[in-house]
């Protein structure tokens, strides 16, 4: 009959389903016990008391620390909208090569760009730091360097993608009066681009501000350092100020981004 | 005995927004199919939604099988709620789910969390689901996806789905206006011939007022949330629809 | 006859007199902030002395650092088993990390949904404070804090990764939630379902697919950050780069970023297999 066909056909796949959870969950019991469990200095760390006191150093904010967090608070912005101006320089190339319909030369210019978007995206933005400090050395352009390339991945991609996606029609349009290629691609598909390439740019921008707050941990300056040190004199008091600065300069970052964002796009 | 009775049924959507029903009575006998009938923004679908609370009345009561429905704790809301079936406008069809976990969920009411969470449904449910799948026709469609049904056939579902849970009442929420007039026609006929069979009075909110006509044995008819007409429908004639809907009727 | 017609038709509408490109106040506005930012940009540039007459001859030293210092890579120091083990780690800790991560996110993104949450007076701007609050700190602030809360290890690598996941995660999947079809929601609660059987059958079913992508994202994100945090004693191959980086082993160091970089390719082809068969699955 109907009926038991259709209950034994669901018996089985919840069989099968369940069977799948049943074993992915031993792995990741498994996964727990050779990693957390084993490796875990046990002792050093003590009971959970001890924890929670070692958590509660950091319940405390060190407020003589806050005016000398303005300049690196300054200068983290300042690394972050550099690096991401220089990262949409970069991002011209990479997008023009990486669009399929504007790409010069399919075969090799395509691949070209799509290398630069995953290479870049794949790098984390410490890594990138490690690099440009050991071309650049210590200071700021390292970090401009860093959130540029690391940058180019995001936006690049993006404006591809809005490239890729434009309505023919008026690029028809604009051909069919003449105009050539570089002006094709700046009457016909730059203005159809620009409001979501923008506001990709912006959006880019915010996460940036983030990622230049940490880059000076390996010395590409800005609040990073201020952290380092405040971690390594153990001033855990002032590891908060500096964190609530990042949190700050943050919120500042959305309130531009939205405003930017409504007026320009 | 009326099954459901409605008394003053006052509704706004916010505490401080405009009062949308404005004191609403009637009854509804065992073996009615009621139609409420009015122009768009009257209140139609939101009298509706206050039957099972889906929308929360601001006042008034109503009936359940002389069960106070507004006065129920959220616990014997759900109780009384599987026990009106309700059919949509949108259909409001698990998209991704097939046919017969559609006309499963109809029995959500009356079964354990973990049944639900393993989709373990009782052998009795799957074949009532069968069973009321033929009725409305739709048998070789059992393992189809419900969004790759056509609107007929998805309102069809819907109707088994709402009549699985073996209601005492049937809410219709406009359950024609996303259908095309000779499939709205198969639809009502199909929900009056099982509503008969299956003993189920209903309360049914439509736009068509022929269609409303044709299918019900009383009418309602509302205008900016009061009650300007109740009746069978052969004492609604046009003077009538023309107060309810304050324009030429054709 | 025509003609009269085509004389006797007037076309309304305002006659300009001039016309320009720039157009008071928006443009005015726009303006400003290009100004402004152009602006910035300059101050900073000074601000933050960077020799922009140097900057070719820097390239030139990048170009001639890549080729000598960081080239060829010792691919030999990467291929012993110690460094394969904590590459192994790595990846343990990445999934981990997405695992709980996102096991979190389920609450904190229903939570963090104006449609779907609980109070939308209390539940949901907290929620919301929670999932930026996790966000806005970076994963390596979260590892340091860590590390230096539970020691050196992986333990701490997982609970930094978790709640950058968290964080990350909660976010997308609220802004997924609130944008489901409610009808359907409706029709389930209609059936007189607890809020248990709500959930699983008329919530769950809508967001399963862009939950999966979600979660392929974050996993992405999460192995990236992974590779790194053992570099501030968290676990996993970032201690090697450490190590090397301090002693300037630069063709060590060239080999593990070299290695870095094919796992990440590796993981990127693999999440965009799983994003197609996602797609497929739609």
């Amino acid at each position: 009959m109907k009926a038991e066909e259709i209950i034994a056909y669901r018996s089985r796949n919840r069989g099968r389903g369940f069977f799948i959870y049943a074993f992915l969950t031993v792995i990741v019991l498994w996964s727990v016990k050779v990693t957390i469990v084993e490796d875990t200095d046990w002792e050093r760390m003590g009971s959970i008391g001890k924890v929670i006191s070692s958590a509660a150093r950091f319940f405390g904010v060190d407020f003589n620390l806050f005016p000398d967090l303005l300049i690196p608070s300054l200068e983290t912005l300042m690394i972050s909208l550099l690096g991401t101006f220089l990262g949409v320089l970069i991002c011209i190339p990479a997008t023009w090569f990486g669009a399929l319909n504007i790409t010069p030369f399919k075969p090799i210019t395509y691949p070209i760009g799509r290398l630069m978007m995953t290479l870049s995206r794949s790098i984390h933005e410490i890594v990138w730091a490690l690099f440009f400090v050991s071309v650049f050395g210590l200071g700021a352009l390292a970090g401009i360097f860093s959130i540029a390339v690391r940058s180019v991945g995001f936006i690049a991609k993006m404006s591809a993608e809005a490239i890729e996606d434009i309505n023919p029609g008026p690029i028809e349009a604009i051909r069919s009066t003449g105009a050539n290629g570089f002006q094709v691609l700046l009457f016909g598909i730059i203005p159809q681009v620009i409001p979501q390439v923008l506001g990709v740019i912006i959006f880019e921008w915010e996460i940036n501000i983030r990622r230049s707050a940490i880059l000076g941990l390996v010395g590409a300056g800005g609040l990073g350092l201020v952290f380092f040190r405040q971690m390594n004199t153990f001033n855990f008091h002032g590891v908060t100020a500096v964190i609530l600065a990042i949190l700050g300069i943050i919120i500042i970052g959305e309130f531009v981004s939205h405003y930017v964002r409504k007026n320009v796009t | 005995m009326s099954i459901l009775k409605v008394k003053d049924l006052c509704a706004s959507y916010s505490s401080s927004g405009p009062e949308i029903l404005k004191g609403i009575s009637f009854d509804v006998a065992e073996n009615d199919f009621l139609a409420i009938i009015g122009p768009s923004g009257a209140g139609k679908s939101t009298l509706i939604r206050c039957i099972n609370r889906l929308v929360e009345p601001t006042s008034g009561q109503i009936y359940f099988h002389g069960q106070d429905v507004t006065q129920l704790s959220l616990r014997e809301l759900r109780k009384i709620r599987r026990g009106i079936g309700m059919i949509f406008q949108e259909f409001n069809l698990i998209d991704r789910m097939s046919v017969m976990d559609n006309l499963l969920s109809g029995r959500l009411g009356f079964t354990g969390n973990m049944r639900t969470l393993f989709k373990a449904f009782k052998r009795q449910d799957i074949d009532s689901a069968l069973k009321l799948l033929e009725r409305v026709g739709l048998s070789d469609q059992v393992d189809k996806r419900a969004d790759e049904l056509s609107g007929g056939q998805r309102q069809r579902v819907g109707i088994a789905r709402a009549l699985m849970q073996d209601p005492k009442l049937l809410l219709l929420d406009e359950p024609t206006s996303s259908l095309d007039p000779k499939i709205s026609r198969e639809i009502m006929n199909l929900v009056k011939e099982m509503a008969f069979e299956l003993k189920v009075p209903c309360l049914c909110n439509i736009h068509d007022v022929q269609l409303a006509m044709d299918s019900c044995n009383k009418i309602i008819g509302i205008q900016e949330g009061t009650k300007m007409f109740e009746g069978t429908p052969e004492s609604l004639n046009k003077e009538k629809l023309q107060e309810i809907y304050s324009m030429e009727v054709l | 006859m025509i003609n009269k017609s085509i004389t006797s038709t007037k076309m309304t509408g305002h006659v300009t007199k001039n016309w320009s490109r720039i157009k008071y106040p928006d443009s005015y506005i726009r303006y400003l902030i290009w100004l402004a930012t152009l602006l910035f940009l300059t101050f900073s540039i000074e601000y933050l002395d960077i020799p922009l007459e140097r900057l070719m001859g820097m390239l030139e030293r990048m170009g001639y650092t890549l080729s000598n210092r960081y080239y060829p890579p010792d691919i030999g120091y990467i291929m012993d088993l110690d460094y394969m083990e904590y590459v192994v780690e790595t990846i343990q800790m990445a999934y981990l990390g997405t695992l709980f991560g996102l096991l979190m996110t389920l609450p904190l993104g229903w939570f963090g949904s104006y449609n779907l949450t609980p109070s939308r007076r209390f539940i949901f701007p907290i929620a919301r404070l929670i999932t930026m609050g996790f966000r806005a700190v970076h994963e390596m602030i979260w590892a340091i804090i860590f590390v230096s809360i539970l020691g050196f290890g992986m333990l701490p690598g997982v609970i930094a990764l978790t709640f950058f996941c968290t964080g990350f995660a909660s976010k997308l999947l609220a802004e997924e939630i609130e944008v489901i079809d409610m009808g359907q929601v409706e029709a389930i609660r209609s059936t007189g379902a607890n809020l248990f059987q709500v959930m699983v059958y008329g919530v769950f079913p809508q967001i399963r697919v862009a939950f999966t992508g979600i979660a392929i994202y974050t996993w992405d994100v999460a192995f990236r950050a992974a590779t790194v945090v053992g570099f501030f004693g968290a676990g996993g191959m970032g201690w090697y780069l450490k190590r090397n980086v301090l002693q300037i082993e630069t063709e060590r160091v060239s080999a593990i970023l070299f290695s870095i970089i094919i796992l990440v390719l590796i993981s990127e082809i693999i999440s965009a297999m799983a994003r197609n068969r996602v797609m497929k699955m739609k």
